[in-house]
């Protein structure tokens, strides 16, 4: 605490009694010598005369509230001073008190100045502490967001989300792996639909405009196209971000599954290699029997020549004939199944191709006494699809149907083949090739697409299935085999088709 | 009246051209086209030799064989193998079947894998019963 006053037995009588009261006191004799002393001890409390010569105690307020501003002023007036104690008050002192000075105003005006010096520490230590904290939030905050932003960053899954008007807001590496378009095309300019396909967009519409209920769009296969044109396979799952009832945006992930596929494929084309190995034994097999045969026709009608029996003769020659037929069989399923072939679109109407396949086996359906029933949909109508593969499929399939029914051992059974054809709502073609007669075992059934494998004795190449799978594949539809045993199979294969190209 | 001869095999372009051989050689030949069929022939016309396939749906010839060399009164009958599965083949199917507790056949006499010319299969079966 500084005391200042000219008079000396003022301050000698005042300082005396603050010091008893515990107070550490300093004092000077005039402002000058004030602050100069305040600028050396810094007091916290400052007892000033208001009328002294030279500088006056309203001049030491104000300096020393420049200099600072947390100081505690109290001004010490004489009677009628009245308007220079209101004048000390606007200039920011904390307090006035009378001379002659009573040590009952002195401590009330020193506890008031300690209680706001009390309450400053406090606010100021609040202040510091909240601003401690406000830091301390901010930095967890960035630190959680920094986080989070790098965990979008490091997916590799692609990560793609918009904002409620589907305008792309994050757009990872991931995603540009994925998309081949670079995020800072992208972020805050594009929006969802110029960068994913239609049906993907119909989605996102949809949920974002459905009412109360939003669907998110579970994990499903699709594919997009890449900035480049290519179409690259992907995994696929999306999802409205809500909060409470307002739609904030969207969010989308994407694998990519162009390597799985490949994997896919390689481990197909190795199993095929396999079962073509396995199959050289099975192969030679049915090779010696057509041997067999070929020899037996030589035979035969080298007997039919050297005795002129023209019966000889001609059932040796068919059975060459059948033998020849048989190693083209063989070779051709063998052919088109070790090799990779790509489908060829071509203009084609399914229900025709369908029909002249029947017309092949109408004949043969004929000698079994197999009814032939043809029930196609005509809203089928011209599509893209490979017409060697439908015609190759169709035919296996139905071939399978009639020997079914040629093996079937049950008697006054009426056998039929049904050939359906049916328009999906997916995208596909379906067709149905239908039997009533042997039916499948579980252990055939197992057998049917996996190993080279025949119940047809002599007559199977053990490789039709496999064929018809693989052309399916290829040309990416499916194939589903219903069977019970002893009541028939039915075999449905889809196709997906293109449309017509339309020519500006 | 030449000797009779029984040939099981269910590819009928194969009992064509076994059946001709046959008679261009003096033989009576018989036909069935799978395993059972086989067996009720073979007990009913007794035959002299039996040319069995190997491969046929119902009953094979592995176990065509097995039964006619387990029963006492069939035993006897000669049989000549003609198949398109290799003698080795064969005999690892036999004995795995006696590995599975059969009891042990012996090794066919004769066999001839398929393709065979028609002068081979008609010295083969001279070798068999003359």
């Amino acid at each position: 605490m500084l005391l200042i006053d000219d008079e000396p037995d003022i301050l000698r009588v005042l300082s005396r009694s603050l010091r008893a009261d515990g107070y550490e006191v300093s004092t000077a004799a005039s402002g000058a010598e004030g602050l100069a002393e305040f600028e050396h001890t810094h007091a916290e409390i400052i007892i000033t005369d208001i009328k002294m010569p030279g500088m006056d105690g309203i001049e030491v307020l104000k300096r020393i509230k420049l200099m600072n501003a947390d100081t505690e002023v109290i001004i010490i007036t004489g009677h009628g001073d009245i308007d220079k104690a209101i004048e000390a008050l606007q200039y920011g002192a904390s307090d006035f008190i009378n001379k002659p000075v009573r040590d009952e105003a002195l401590s009330i005006a020193l506890k008031r100045a300690g209680e706001k010096i009390d309450i400053r520490q406090r606010l100021k230590e609040y202040t510091q502490n909240l601003e401690g904290k406000i830091e301390f939030a901010t930095r967890e905050l960035r630190r959680r967001t920094n986080f989070l932003g790098k965990l979008i960053r490091s997916s590799y899954e692609g990560i793609v989300a918009t904002d409620e008007d589907l305008r792309i807001v994050v757009f990872n590496p991931g995603a540009e792996r994925i998309f081949g378009h670079f995020q800072e095309d992208l972020v805050n300019n594009r929006s969802l639909a110029e960068i994913l396909p239609e049906e993907m967009n119909a989605l996102f519409d949809r949920a974002m405009n459905a009412e109360r209920s939003y669907k998110e769009v579970p994990w499903r296969e699709a594919s997009i196209e890449s900035k480049s044109g290519e179409r690259i396979p992907v995994m696929f799952s999306g999802s409205i971000l809500v909060e409470g009832s307002h739609k904030l945006g969207t969010v989308a992930f994407f694998q990519d599954l162009r390597e799985i596929k490949k994997l896919q494929r390689e481990l197909v084309h190795s199993e095929r290699l396999a079962a073509i190995g396995q199959t050289v034994a099975g192969l030679a097999h049915g090779i010696k029997n057509i041997l067999h045969g070929l020899k037996g026709g030589r035979y035969l009608v080298d007997v039919g020549i050297a005795k002129k029996n023209n019966e000889k003769l001609s059932k040796g020659w068919d059975m060459v004939k059948r033998a020849i037929e048989r190693t083209s069989d063989l070779v051709m399923d063998l052919l088109s199944y070790s090799k990779e072939r790509q489908p060829q679109y071509e203009p084609c109407a399914p229900n025709a191709i369908a029909a002249e396949v029947c017309d092949l086996v109408r004949e043969r359906a004929e000698q079994e006494h197999a009814e032939l029933v043809c029930e196609f949909d005509p809203a089928i109508d011209q599509v893209l699809m490979d017409p060697h593969t439908l015609h190759t499929v169709l035919l296996n399939l139905l071939s399978n149907a009639m020997d079914a029914c040629l093996f079937d051992e049950e008697t006054g059974k009426r056998w039929q083949v049904t050939v359906r054809t049916a328009a999906e709502a997916d995208g596909t073609i379906r067709f149905e090739v239908g039997d009533n007669g042997t039916g499948m075992s579980d252990e055939v059934k197992e057998k049917l697409f996996t190993s080279f494998y025949s119940t047809k004795g002599q007559r199977g190449t053990g490789l039709g299935m496999l064929v018809t799978h693989k052309l399916v594949e290829e040309h990416g539809g499916r194939i589903e085999v219903e069977t019970k045993l002893g009541q028939g199979t039915t075999v449905s294969v889809w196709l997906p088709y293109r449309t017509e190209k339309r020519t500006a | 009246m030449g000797k009779k001869v029984l040939v099981v095999d269910d590819d009928p372009d194969v009992r064509l051209f076994n059946t001709t051989v046959l008679e261009e050689n003096g033989y009576l030949a018989i036909e069935a086209e799978n395993g059972e069929e086989g067996l009720q022939m073979i007990k009913s016309e007794k035959p002299d030799l039996v040319i069995l396939d190997v491969l046929m749906p119902r009953q094979s010839g592995i176990r065509l064989y097995r039964e006619l060399k387990t029963n006492a009164s069939l035993r006897e009958v000669k049989v000549l193998i003609l198949s398109g599965i290799a003698k080795k083949t064969f005999l690892r199917s036999q004995q795995a079947l006696t590995e599975f507790g059969e009891s042990q056949v012996p090794e066919p006499e004769f066999y001839l894998e398929k393709p065979v010319d028609a002068d081979v299969l008609a010295a083969t079966i001279k070798k068999t019963i003359g």
